[in-house]
């Protein structure tokens, strides 16, 4: 086992090589030169100076990756161009909202959708099970900015059930007010993707010989459902939601920005907008990193959940 | 197991039919997928006409009066300019306080992307149509310059369409050929692939688009389709590795070996066209998967130039005219993008289950 | 089975049908209305080939038939208990599942779930039916699992299927069905799938139960000579209908249906060895059987044959991962030397995993670097540079096992012969390499208008002449058979290997003919190799090696071929 974790640690490094040189490429290359977007936004030439010193801007590549990678090394990405804020310290105080908002929703998506799918999967091939599947993909092939907006427009400010927008002080003020009509869109919105996802999970283990067998030995169909089928289709949701994981990290972009919720997601998209490269930089290192880790984590838990997997 | 007493024992039918002939016919029984096949097909020939300029040409002349309402809706509301407090309830005028419009950060501003260009082409046109020569009521409204919101959506489609196929193909394209070569040969070129992917997929996709479109920061329905065809490329590129290597061990490719084919006969002669059905649905799976990022990249100004209509702008004014009362271009917009985008899920649906049946 | 009164009848099966939707508009017969009894305390055994319809019936009696697509329509009738369990609610259904009539299927592997171990799923029926609670059953669970010869029954029941071997995974299907000592075991093909030295020792396990236990048996089965030493009668079936039953003694002796006589025969047997096997068509056409059948065709090496291929030392490692830096070796082949003369067959004969398969595939370089020589024609086949096989490609081929994935589906009959013609550059220019294609498929017994169609038109037994025949257009000098027929039915079977035969006296092959079946290589092949775990056991013309075998493990796979009737009621 510690081999294995071993080994795996040892195999992200080159990946992460080739993130830092994509990021690096892309903004170095692509990017062009940073005085002159910065013209725009920081008017003292000095300022601007020290920061194309900092970046080492007329330095050869190399220089400029290494200062990148020790960048890296030490989470000090430097200011942001638009706020001038730290850029580290802009990833502690965002943080807390994104999870805030998005922990629940992956929580409640995922046991609504394991239901869902459960009950459609039970009663395969009926009208009720081509009904809800059809809402599903219909209810996919709607853009999420409409669900956005409609739902602020109707909710929030035609009927008031919910603040429009914004962001309070206090934890269980941010959960309870301010989080509900954004984890409610949210859910909405992956709601069908994730039911259509569980109940091909569940028709794929409905159709296996053990299903056969636990019947034949007189196991109701509850308990065929419920204990057998979904202990095993466990395993790939399992591996669903961890693969959902890096995304909180990301932000959910478009419901933070709509609703003014001071996450990662809603920095990334202003930062976007400003070109201001060092947040979208040392966002995309970070959240690769995580993923990685994840990535290893899910291998791990791999071996608790399915019995069968021998990690090598 | 279970066997169905089909004589498959003796004479061999009367006409003989290979995969697709077979999809075929089983696609045509399916009436759900008919369906949706054709209305993928109406919005495919939409997509022609409007490039063509048969349709829409001149969507983007005013030709009504601003915000001009449906014809179904009857007369026209009277202009309004500036936001003011909605009037049908009396309820919300507790919220007059909270008035923003919903969408904004807190206290920062963001630029309306199109607001300077679109100020360029009124004044371009200002002097040849006159104020009075505008129609009160359009198809399905006008937008905030009076512009036909039906012809809109029919340029949005073609813009869609256009960036969802070209994007998916080109995604395909580069799956294709990586993962046929990782797949296939295995060892050190399975390893470099490997990490590409690896690499590309440690980045959400979504931030990947943006922070690619950030640093490009050159809008443009070319740029959209090769930000999306060169990083939508990892879906497929595993499920085509996957598939190859399935087939490299599988007995009729060591006949091959064994007959003497050469590696690269092996890898497109013979297993290609087993795969070629999975990458088919793959393909229009991504197309819709493309339209929908397409919309949200030009929604928030990343997307198509500002010459080009997509229901992502679309939705972009409609969130502002939406407060005012105005609802058909989102109305439009939305209608038009579910339309073909149910569509063409049932048709990747129906698709799927033609080519690979299962008794469900 | 009318000479059985009902006071002995268990289970009484009336007019049974059942209908397969296979699609929209094809609906197929799968089971068209048969009648049988099944009598208390005896092992009934239901035979039949592929699509007969056996496993249907067994499914049908348990209720476990598809519910999306199998319908039985109103007038069939499965009388147990003076009810019908055809019209039982789902949970009066429940509660017989397991308790009276158990079944045990094929593959126990995928039968067995996965991620709960033995142990549990062995509780299960044991806490539902009998009311245990949790210790009453892990140690009731613990005497049955030792009872079905499960070795250190105490670590095993805590233990997940993929740790156990495909033995013992049986064993413990048994153990779940027997847990409640129900009256009826159904057995679906529950050796088809194991080696025939672990085959022998379930069925025992099988019939020392059924007299314990003194439960009804039913044994389905494509293998009418396994059948042969354990049942007590026999219902032959094919294509949905029952051709005959009876006691098991009559079916033997005296089989009155040309169905059952033809399954009797069609398997080669060790005592004769006829010029041509017979196949079902000689029996169901009226008349005496053909001549050549009777003619015994004799074999064995002089040992002054011209030898056309010399295995010296042949050797090959498997490598997997071990620790942080380790590797594990795995020695599928070790150090295995034969000769094979022109014109003659080599049997090699071994269990799964015994290397045989592997030798082949080695032989043909499809596997990779191996260690040892292969002398061809003078040459070392294993040392030629990669460029320069293609001449020795054509003339050493090989037949899989699997007919169905052996052959492109999406090519034609046409394109799959034409391909290795063109690869090799035979025949002048297009229409000759036509022509050459129809003649072959002539030969192997095709239509011509085969040539246009695909794979998944044909039968198993056709896609193998396909294959035969894709070796063929090279005219190889040596046809390697690996398991060539092992995946179709018995009848089938005797008209490739009667086809293979001919091809070998027309062109002269030589064949090394790969298998697990002892009866089919004594048949086909004149000297016999046996392979047990990579080495090579034993090497005898096959006359000798069955007459005299000297290694324990040849004497030990020989003991375990199925005689059939004859043979058990001879001890």
């Amino acid at each position: 086992m510690l081999a294995y974790v071993v080994r795996r640690l040892w195999q992200i490094v080159p990946t992460l090589l080739g993130v830092v040189l994509l990021v690096f490429f892309l903004f170095t290359w692509f990017g062009g030169d940073p005085a002159y977007l910065l013209a725009g936004k920081i008017s003292n030439p000095e300022q601007i100076e020290s920061i194309r010193r900092q970046l080492g801007v007329d330095r050869p590549y190399y220089v400029q990756l290494w200062i990148f990678i020790q960048q890296i090394a030490t989470g000090d990405f430097g200011e942001s161009w638009s706020t001038n804020e730290k850029v580290s310290a802009i990833f502690a105080t965002r943080l807390g909202p994104s999870l805030t908002v998005l922990v629940p929703l992956l929580a409640v998506d995922t046991l609504l959708a394991i239901a869902a799918a459960m009950l459609v999967a039970y009663v395969r091939g009926s009208l009720t099970d081509r009904m809800v599947m059809i809402s599903c993909t219909v209810g996919q092939s709607i853009s999420i900015l409409v669900y956005i907006i409609v739902f602020q427009y109707v909710l929030a400010y035609q009927l008031g059930w919910f603040p429009v927008q914004g962001w309070g002080n206090g934890f269980a003020e941010n959960l309870l007010k301010y989080s509900l009509l954004p984890i409610i869109v949210g859910v909405i919105v992956s709601l069908a993707p994730d039911t259509r996802l569980y109940r091909s999970f569940f028709l794929d283990e409905i159709n296996q010989d053990y299903v056969r067998t636990a019947r034949a030995k007189g196991m109701s169909e509850t308990r065929v459902m419920w204990v057998h089928v979904l202990r095993n289709a466990s395993i790939p949701i399992i591996t669903n939601v961890m693969i959902q994981l890096p995304g909180l990290l990301a932000g959910a972009f478009l419901i933070e920005r709509f609703f003014s919720i001071p996450g990662i997601g809603r920095e990334v998209i202003l930062a976007v907008e400003r070109s201001d490269f060092p947040v979208i930089k040392a966002v995309t290192i970070y959240v690769a990193i995580a993923t990685m880790i994840i990535n290893l984590i899910t291998d791990l838990l791999y071996k608790v959940v399915d019995p069968r997997v021998q990690l090598k | 197991m279970m066997q169905a007493a089909l004589s498959t024992v003796g004479v061999p039918r009367g006409e003989s039919a290979g995969l697709w002939t077979l999809a075929w016919r089983r696609f045509c029984r399916d009436r759900v997928g008919l369906a949706s096949f054709l209305i993928v097909v109406f919005f495919f020939g939409m997509m022609l006409a409007s490039g063509l300029h048969l349709i829409a040409r001149d969507w983007s002349e005013e030709v009504g009066v601003n915000y001009a309402p449906p014809t179904f809706m009857g007369t026209a509301i009277p202009d309004r300019t500036a936001p003011v407090a909605p009037d049908s309830s009396g309820s919300k005028s507790t919220r007059e306080s909270e008035i923003r419009q919903p969408g904004e950060g807190g206290g920062i501003d963001i630029a309306d992307p199109l607001a300077d260009v679109l100020a360029e082409i009124r004044a371009e046109f200002s002097g040849a149509t006159a104020e009075t020569g505008k129609a009160p009521t359009l198809v399905f409204g006008g937008d905030r310059w009076g512009r036909d919101v039906l012809k809109k959506a029919i340029k949005g489609t073609e813009t869609s369409m256009f960036v969802g196929l070209a994007a998916a193909v080109l995604a395909a394209f580069l799956a294709t050929v990586f993962g046929a070569l990782a797949g296939y040969y295995g060892g050190w070129i399975d390893d470099l692939f490997n990490w590409f992917y690896s690499v590309f997929t440690s980045i959400p996709y979504l931030l990947l688009i943006l922070a690619i479109a950030a640093v490009l920061n050159q809008k443009g329905t070319l740029t959209v389709i090769l930000i999306l065809g060169f990083t939508g490329w990892t879906g497929i590129f595993r499920l085509v590795r996957a598939e190859y290597l399935k087939h490299k061990v599988r007995e009729y490719i060591q006949a091959a070996d064994a007959i003497g084919a050469s590696h690269a006969r092996r890898m497109f002669v013979h297993i290609l066209p087993n795969v070629s059905h999975v990458i088919l649905v793959q393909l229009s799976l991504h197309v819709v998967l493309f339209i929908k990022s397409e919309v949200v990249l030009s929604f928030l100004g990343f997307g198509v130039g500002v010459d080009t209509v997509s229901w992502g702008s679309m939705l972009n004014e409609a969130q502002n005219e939406l407060i005012l009362g105005y609802w058909w271009q989102l109305v439009a917009a939305t209608i038009a993008m579910a339309l073909l985008v149910t569509g063409f899920s049932l048709f990747t649906d129906a698709l799927r289950d033609a080519l690979d049946p299962k008794l469900k | 089975m009318t000479s059985v009164n009902s006071a002995d009848t268990l289970i009484s099966i009336r007019d049974l049908r059942v209908d397969f939707r296979l699609d929209r508009t094809t609906i197929s017969q799968a089971v068209r209305g048969i009648s049988f009894d099944i009598p208390v305390n005896s092992t009934v055994a239901l035979v039949g080939e592929s699509g007969s319809g056996k496993s249907v019936t067994a499914l049908a009696i348990l209720g476990l038939l598809p519910r999306e697509n199998a319908t039985v329509p109103a007038g069939s009738q499965i009388l147990y208990g003076g009810r019908n369990l055809l019209a039982l609610a789902p949970g009066e259904l429940q509660k017989l599942r397991g308790a009276d009539i158990s079944m045990i299927f094929q593959e126990p592997m995928s039968s067995l779930n996965p991620v709960f171990t033995v142990g549990f799923q062995l509780t299960e029926v044991l806490t539902k039916h009998l009311g245990m609670t949790g210790r009453q059953a892990r140690s009731r669970a613990l005497e049955i699992l030792r009872e079905v010869g499960i070795p250190e029954p105490e670590t095993r029941i805590d233990a997940y299927p993929f740790q156990l071997s495909g033995g013992q995974q049986q064993r413990a299907m048994i153990a779940i069905a027997i847990a409640c000592e129900p009256k009826l075991l159904i057995a679906d093909e529950p050796t088809t799938a194991l080696d025939v030295t672990i085959q022998k020792q379930i069925l025992e396990l099988i019939a020392a139960l059924q007299k314990r236990l003194r439960m009804s048996v039913l044994f389905i089965t494509h293998d009418l000579v396994l059948v042969g030493e354990i049942a007590d009668y026999v219902v032959v079936m094919r294509e949905g209908e029952i051709k005959e039953q009876g006691r098991v003694e009559q079916i033997f002796e005296a089989p009155r249906d040309a169905y059952t006589r033809a399954l009797l025969l069609c398997r080669p047997q060790l005592e004769r060895r006829p010029r041509r096997l017979p196949v079902i068509d000689d029996f169901m056409k009226p008349g005496p059987l053909a001549g050549g059948s009777l003619e015994e065709r004799s074999r064995g090496l002089r040992g002054d044959e011209e030898i056309i291929l010399e295995a010296r030392h042949l050797g090959k490692s498997f490598y997997s991962r071990e620790g942080l830096f380790g590797k594990r070796e795995f020695k599928a082949v070790r150090d295995v030397s034969f000769k094979l003369a022109r014109g003659k067959t080599l049997g090699i004969v071994g269990e799964s995993g015994s290397g045989k398969t592997t030798v082949a595939l080695t032989l043909l370089r499809l596997r990779g670097e191996s260690s040892g020589e292969a002398l061809f024609d003078g040459k070392d086949l294993l040392s030629i540079p990669q460029q320069e096989t293609m001449p020795y490609k054509r003339r050493i081929q090989i037949v899989f096992q699997n007919p169905y994935a052996s052959l492109n589906p999406r090519f034609t009959i046409g394109q799959l012969l034409m391909e290795p013609l063109q690869v090799h550059g035979i025949g002048s220019n297009e229409s000759e390499r036509r022509d050459r294609v129809y003649k072959l498929l002539e030969e192997v017994g095709l239509p011509e208008v085969s040539f246009f169609k695909y794979p998944h038109e044909f039968s198993g037994g056709q896609r193998q002449r396909i294959a035969i025949a894709r070796c063929l257009t090279m005219k190889p000098d040596v046809l390697i058979c690996d398991e060539a027929v092992s995946a179709l039915d018995v009848s089938i079977q005797a008209q490739i290997l009667n086809l293979l035969q001919d091809l070998q006296d027309e062109h002269h092959m030589s064949y090394i003919f790969i298998w697990h079946d002892l009866a089919v290589v004594k048949y086909m092949a004149d000297q016999v190799m046996v392979m047990n775990e990579g080495e090579v056991v034993e090497v005898a013309n096959s006359d000798d090696i069955y007459r005299n075998p000297q290694h324990p493990y040849t004497k030990k796979l020989l003991s375990s071929i199925p005689r059939g009737w004859r043979g058990a009621r001879a001890h």
